[in-house]
């Protein structure tokens, strides 16, 4: 990180694009996807940067762009300064190293012919980390310890494992190749509630001990709230509102913003309250509306939104936003804040609980 | 529910199965009981595995049986002892008065009928009717629950509408026959945030204008806020707290509930570092025999690991399956007894 400039982001995106399809067939033409549309931001190093929206926003297919995992159809990307779109052989098996993802399907993104020590151990291999296999042994058990299991899992194979154990082992595998980088796509999403809890705290303390810069593609907004520092809301391919974490959830400007953060369930029985819910679907990304692309299900559109794509705006404190018409909305009030009200008792007991399960974690240690 | 003279849809009593009849193999689910009057919810939550889904299932006659086998307990639905009918009985109560919607809403449409048909299907079986009444019937459905352009709907096949659009055609197909009780298992969970808060305040509308019982099954604290009105946390097969939905948030009692719901991520400010839940759910092999959240449990004492703790009433229907709850009584006690303890090993 010295030899760049410390103002340089860590990784950034130009005007980003994916289209799918579009292919000519025999006597048609497929219908074309609009995945990402001319999509920027900069992510600075040490942050957690998240990208969220619904299925079908074009979050993944973002992610998998940034990391040179699919090419994109228009716009570049910078990792370090350097423009990135186009590499290719040696340069980009570096970047592999430095870059890395973990997937959200614990059950499908582990070889299940392989052991837990080759599957962490390949990436140590293939970037020539390793001298020799002792060397290679020593580091796997290292990644395992590090993450949270036991050295000796490392002669077992996948199906051994529950969930949150494998994507430990996901985890484990995409710190191999010492990244600076790392895209978590929905990566706690498929776990259970506790277990859902040990991996994001694992994520966290992994992140700050390694120095690591994280982009989070989730749908999750209170996890996303939980871990990141800046968040994108993506909606059918673009970024509608950039800002940070606070700022997004306590006063959100984008009317799909405000709809996404009003959907989420009450935190407690006390809050139940009737709000207007988004009406309609997702518009299918083959056929992307005119104008501003949320203007079908919009509560607040106009005749200019349908016409006009808004520009993204940038305000002073560097959030954006890209909506005609923020300002009246805002002046409208945008609902409720979120609150999460938890009761004194649970509170009170929860201490004891923390006290007595760190207390419980050091009697093991010291016994051991 | 409350004793009094109207009795509950569904009175479950004591409910315990397993999936083998080896003898010593614990029960997979064990020993439950919970019932829901007429235009209540019921939420059931508990994570992968601990035996919600398996319990629906087996209310609706839905288990085969071998391998699963009902140990223990009662379940009557309005007066009727659902483990006591024939095939040909449960048949004419399920997808009439008694349904389900499912998780998966792709999985549960048959991909080669048309909606209107899928629809029209479950009315004519039950009701009797011909088929341009049920088609009628079945439009009056997809208007119910508001689905855009009912009338060209009624002849779209599954796989032309969105997961949404699906999940609230196995609404109108699981309330078209006015059913008494309705279990929905994890209804939202495969949807997004917008579309699982148009699906909740439709179900919530429906109740009201039908009276329907409810079951939710679910491993959401949020959509449990949300909707319920009576909780069952589940662990391991068991329930080990049960009470109003205040009395669950306000008030909770077990160590498991308590580790829940610190385990969720906040839309509030962020704080810390979430709590967990060590280590994870054990496997039927290894079914603790005291206890089943015991080697889990930060609290847990000897007699934990000894002994299955009782149902303890609280207040009202609020009850726990815990020797230490409320924990703060237990826990100054036991905390210098742990010390001791961490103190002994470090000599040995």
């Amino acid at each position: 990180m010295s030899t760049t400039n410390p103002r340089t982001p860590i990784l950034e995106a130009r005007s980003l694009t994916k289209h799918f399809g579009g292919t000519r067939q025999l006597f048609t033409r497929t219908p074309t996807v609009y995945a990402v549309n001319d999509v920027s931001f900069a992510v600075e190093a040490g942050e957690t940067f998240a990208i969220v929206g619904e299925s079908g926003c074009g979050k993944s297919t973002l992610g998998r762009m940034l990391l040179r995992l699919i090419d994109s159809t228009q716009g570049r990307v910078f990792y370090q300064g350097k423009d990135i779109t186009h590499q290719q052989g040696a340069p980009l098996r570096r970047l592999r190293r430095e870059m890395q993802i973990i997937f959200q399907d614990p059950f499908a993104s582990l070889n299940p012919g392989m052991t837990i020590g080759q599957i962490v151990g390949e990436p140590i291999a293939l970037h020539g980390l390793a001298r020799n296999g002792a060397e290679r042994r020593e580091r796997v058990a290292d990644l395992l310890r590090t993450v949270g299991l036991q050295p000796a899992y490392a002669d077992r194979y996948p199906h051994e494992f529950s969930g949150g154990q494998r994507q430990r082992i996901g985890i484990a595998r995409a710190l191999a190749g010492e990244p600076k980088l790392i895209v978590g796509d929905e990566p706690v999403s498929a776990l259970d509630v506790s277990v859902q809890a040990q991996v994001i705290n694992l994520l966290e303390t992994l992140k700050q001990d390694l120095g690591l810069t994280l982009i989070m593609v989730a749908h999750d907004l209170a996890v996303i709230r939980h871990m990141s520092d800046r968040v994108a809301v993506m909606y059918l391919g673009e970024i509608v509102e950039l800002a940070d974490v606070d700022a997004l959830f306590d006063t959100p400007l984008h009317p799909y913003t405000q709809a996404l953060l009003g959907a989420i369930p009450a935190s407690s029985p006390h809050e139940r309250r009737s709000r207007p819910a988004l009406s309609g679907d997702l518009p299918s990304p083959t056929k992307p509306p005119s104008g501003c692309r949320f203007h079908t299900r919009c509560p607040h559109m106009k005749p200019q939104c349908v016409q006009q794509r808004p520009v993204s705006e940038t305000l002073p404190d560097g959030r954006r936003v890209a909506c005609h018409f923020w300002r009246d909305i805002q002046n409208a009030g945008s609902g409720a804040p979120l609150s999460a009200r938890v009761s004194d008792k649970l509170t009170e007991r929860l201490a004891l609980y923390r006290e007595r399960q760190s207390a419980q974690a050091a009697a093991t240690a010291a016994a051991e | 529910m409350n004793g009094g003279e109207h009795q509950p849809v569904l009175a479950v009593d004591g409910f315990s199965l397993k999936f083998s009849r080896a003898p010593g193999v614990p029960n997979l689910v064990d020993n439950v009981s919970f019932a829901v009057g007429s235009g209540e919810t019921l939420c059931i939550v508990g994570e992968s595995g601990c035996g919600k889904s398996v319990t629906s299932l087996a209310l609706m006659g839905l288990l085969a049986s071998p391998p699963a086998q009902r140990v223990a307990g009662t379940a009557y639905f309005d007066g009727k002892d659902l483990f006591a009918l024939s095939e040909r009985e449960l048949a004419d109560i399920r997808g009439n008065r008694l349904s389900m919607i499912f998780q998966e809403p792709m999985t549960s449409l048959n991909p080669a009928y048309t909606i209107g048909e899928q629809i029209a299907e479950s009315i004519r079986r039950h009701r009797g009717i011909d088929r341009n009444e049920a088609r009628e019937q079945a439009l009056e459905m997809l208007r119910l629950v508001r689905i855009p352009a009912p009338e060209t709907r009624l002849d779209a096949y599954p796989h032309q509408l969105s997961g949404g659009m699906r999940q609230r055609v196995m609404i109108a197909m699981a309330l078209a026959n006015r059913p008494r009780l309705l279990i929905a298992d994890e209804p939202t969970t495969a949807l997004d945030v917008t579309i699982q808060a148009q699906v909740l305040s439709l179900i919530r509308n429906l109740q009201a204008e039908t009276g329907t019982a409810m079951v939710l099954i679910t491993h959401d604290l949020g959509v449990v806020a949300e909707v319920a009105d009576h909780v069952a946390v589940m662990y391991a097969g068991r329930i080990v707290e049960y009470g109003t939905v205040t009395d669950l948030f306000d008030d909770p009692q077990h160590p498991y509930t308590i580790g829940l719901m610190g385990a969720i991520p906040s839309v509030g400010k962020r704080e810390g570092a979430l709590a967990t839940i060590r280590g994870s759910v054990p496997s039927p092999e290894q079914m603790p025999n005291g206890c089943r959240f015991a080697p889990r449990c930060p609290f847990a004492e000897q007699r934990c690991i000894d002994a299955a703790p009782p149902d303890r009433t609280l207040a009202g229907v609020h009850r726990v399956a815990c020797w230490l709850a409320p924990v703060e009584q237990s826990a100054p006690a036991a905390a210098s007894h742990n010390g001791a303890a961490a103190s002994r090993r470090e000599v040995a």
